[in-house]
């Protein structure tokens, strides 16, 4: 995969990252039917899909170098982003196995791991590390090894112990979330960790949700999508500091709001790991403006017609109800009816 | 049954027939006997409750034993526990923040899931962590509260968590300063 990534971006403050036409091309946009509803719609992560986004088991892109920063920056405020209750260790090092043999397999030229026996070598050439470690031993890295890797790839990852028929949320990097705190959920169980979601626990979601992943085998990861709204594209909405971004919900205007409202998609991919036999939960998030979405004619007119349809608690849940009017008043004049495409594919390969 | 979601579903107080000995906490003056079931009188029956008085009260021959306050009980239960064998069944019985005290005190011990017993009793008032500066704020008893350690008005979301013995508070008026909704007792 030819990527080029941008030096330097930022996701607060001035807030300069852009899409460039080749990222908006390859967004994951999450919504196959003009309707949505929440559904298990799990499928398995296999190389290929609607968008490039899909070709990866841990994808890469253009932002990578300010995602990472943006990590680190958060990290500084709040160390308590990133935990792992202590009988996870085996599943740390599955972590960064996992991630290291995949990002290197998929991205030989940003990264290379090079093993003799247990000492291995990482090479992450766009953040020029070189660090050479012991396999097994955590005081041979300088962080200990979920942290170690997981600053280094986009996207929030948790570790999901498997014991008593269930999944526990034993461990986590959640420094990009929508709304939700590692520091309150870890530790819970799987359905209790879903609590606050609306909606889905009466359609019995939560139950076929947890009895397909108790299944979940090695070597056969699945995924799934799940999106929401986010003011600017800023990566750390959390509750932690939802008194430093909640103030923006309200800057919304119908004149700035193509330029700042931005659809958050997840591409969130579940792995079962070897040695621990716990599950590792990606969440690789992506942003995008609404002036950026609309460029694909297809994602546009959808998008409308599933904002205007929306059922009023989801609407709810999302945060939406302050702006959602304005985005449909925004989408509404791009969409002439026709009939779309099922699925997410953008049906058209240039902007 | 109800919708199985981050809040526990608690049961009304019964012996567990396959105990050696059985230890019963509150965190309330005196067992509440409405949400109890069980026969009381028995001779392996230990029950602790909390007076909130400073001189406390001795131990009486009926292992009934009154402790000056929740931290109090919650200190000596694990000294207790690190000297108990097995066949003790623990139960909890008092506000939710409480049982969740004594479960998390239990489970440091060594005492296993299937060991420890809680009831619901007395106040539904709420422990309320506060998102934003990690203090944990007692005794909520309306939709809102005012964390004491940063000044943020809390919307207590209907979210618990166990390892912190405490529902979530995020604040509230975060978006637009000063907008918050009518305060109501729903906890009481």
């Amino acid at each position: 995969m030819n990527i080029t990534l941008k030096p330097t971006e930022t996701f607060r403050g001035d807030f300069s990252t852009r899409n460039s036409d080749a990222a908006i091309l390859r967004f994951p946009f999450p919504f196959p039917e003009d309707v949505y509803m929440y559904a298990v719609n799990i499928e398995p992560h296999v190389p290929g899909g609607p968008t490039e986004a899909f070709t990866a088991a841990f994808d890469i892109d253009e932002h990578y170098i300010g995602e990472c920063h943006d990590r680190a920056l958060t990290l500084i405020d709040d160390p308590a982003r990133c935990q792992v209750l202590p009988h996870m260790m085996e599943a740390e090092w599955d972590t960064l196995e996992l991630l290291m043999e995949s990002l290197a397999k998929d991205y030989p030229t940003l990264f290379t791991l090079t093993k003799d026996g247990d000492i291995w070598r990482w090479q992450n050439h766009p953040l020029g590390i070189d660090q050479t470690f012991s396999f097994g031993q955590p005081e041979t890295l300088p962080y200990p090894p979920f942290e170690y890797i997981t600053r280094q790839v986009q996207g929030d990852f948790t570790i999901q112990d498997h014991r008593d028929n269930n999944l526990y949320m034993d461990g986590g990097m959640v420094t990009s979330q929508a709304d939700w705190s590692l520091n309150f959920d870890l530790g819970m169980s799987f359905h209790e960790w879903h609590g606050p979601v609306p909606v889905a626990h009466e359609l019995g979601v939560f139950d076929r949700a947890l009895a397909y992943l108790l299944r979940l085998q090695y070597g056969k990861p699945v995924r799934r999508l799940n999106w929401t709204l986010t003011v600017n594209p800023r990566l750390d909405t959390s509750p932690e500091n939802y008194p430093l971004w909640g103030p923006d919900k309200a800057t919304i205007t119908p004149e700035n709001i193509r330029e700042k409202m931005c659809l958050r998609v997840e591409l969130q991919t579940l792995t079962r790991l070897p040695r621990s036999n716990a599950i590792l939960f990606g969440i690789r998030g992506y942003l995008i403006r609404l002036e950026e979405l609309v460029r694909v004619k297809k994602y546009a007119k959808r998008m409308h017609r599933v904002l205007r349809d929306l059922h009023p608690e989801i609407v709810e849940y999302k945060g939406m109800p302050r702006y959602r009017q304005m985005i449909i008043d925004y989408l509404a004049p791009f969409d002439d009816g026709e009939i779309l495409s099922s699925g997410t594919q953008p049906d058209q390969t240039s902007l | 049954m109800g919708l199985n979601k981050s809040r526990p579903i608690y049961e009304k107080l019964r012996i567990d027939p396959q105990g050696r000995a059985h230890l019963i906490v509150t965190d309330l003056e005196a067992l509440p006997q409405d949400t109890i079931e069980a026969n009381l009188a028995l001779s392996n029956i230990e029950i602790w409750v909390v007076a909130r008085i400073a001189r406390g009260i001795a131990a009486s021959p009926s292992g009934s034993r009154a402790f000056r306050s929740v931290a109090d009980l919650l200190s000596h239960l694990s000294f207790h526990l690190a000297r108990e064998p097995v066949g003790l069944r623990l139960y909890a019985a008092g506000t939710e923040a409480f049982l969740w005290d004594v479960a998390n005190t239990a489970r440091a011990a060594g005492l296993g899931k299937d060991e420890i017993f809680l009831t619901q009793a007395g106040s539904l008032r709420r422990r309320v962590y506060c998102t934003h500066c990690k203090s944990m704020n007692e005794d909520a008893v309306a939709n809102i509260a005012t964390c004491r350690a940063c000044g943020a008005r809390l919307f207590v979301r209907d979210h618990f968590s166990r390892r912190l013995a405490a529902f979530m508070g995020v604040m509230v008026d975060a978006e637009v300063p000063n907008e918050i909704p009518e305060i109501e007792v729903i906890y009481p």
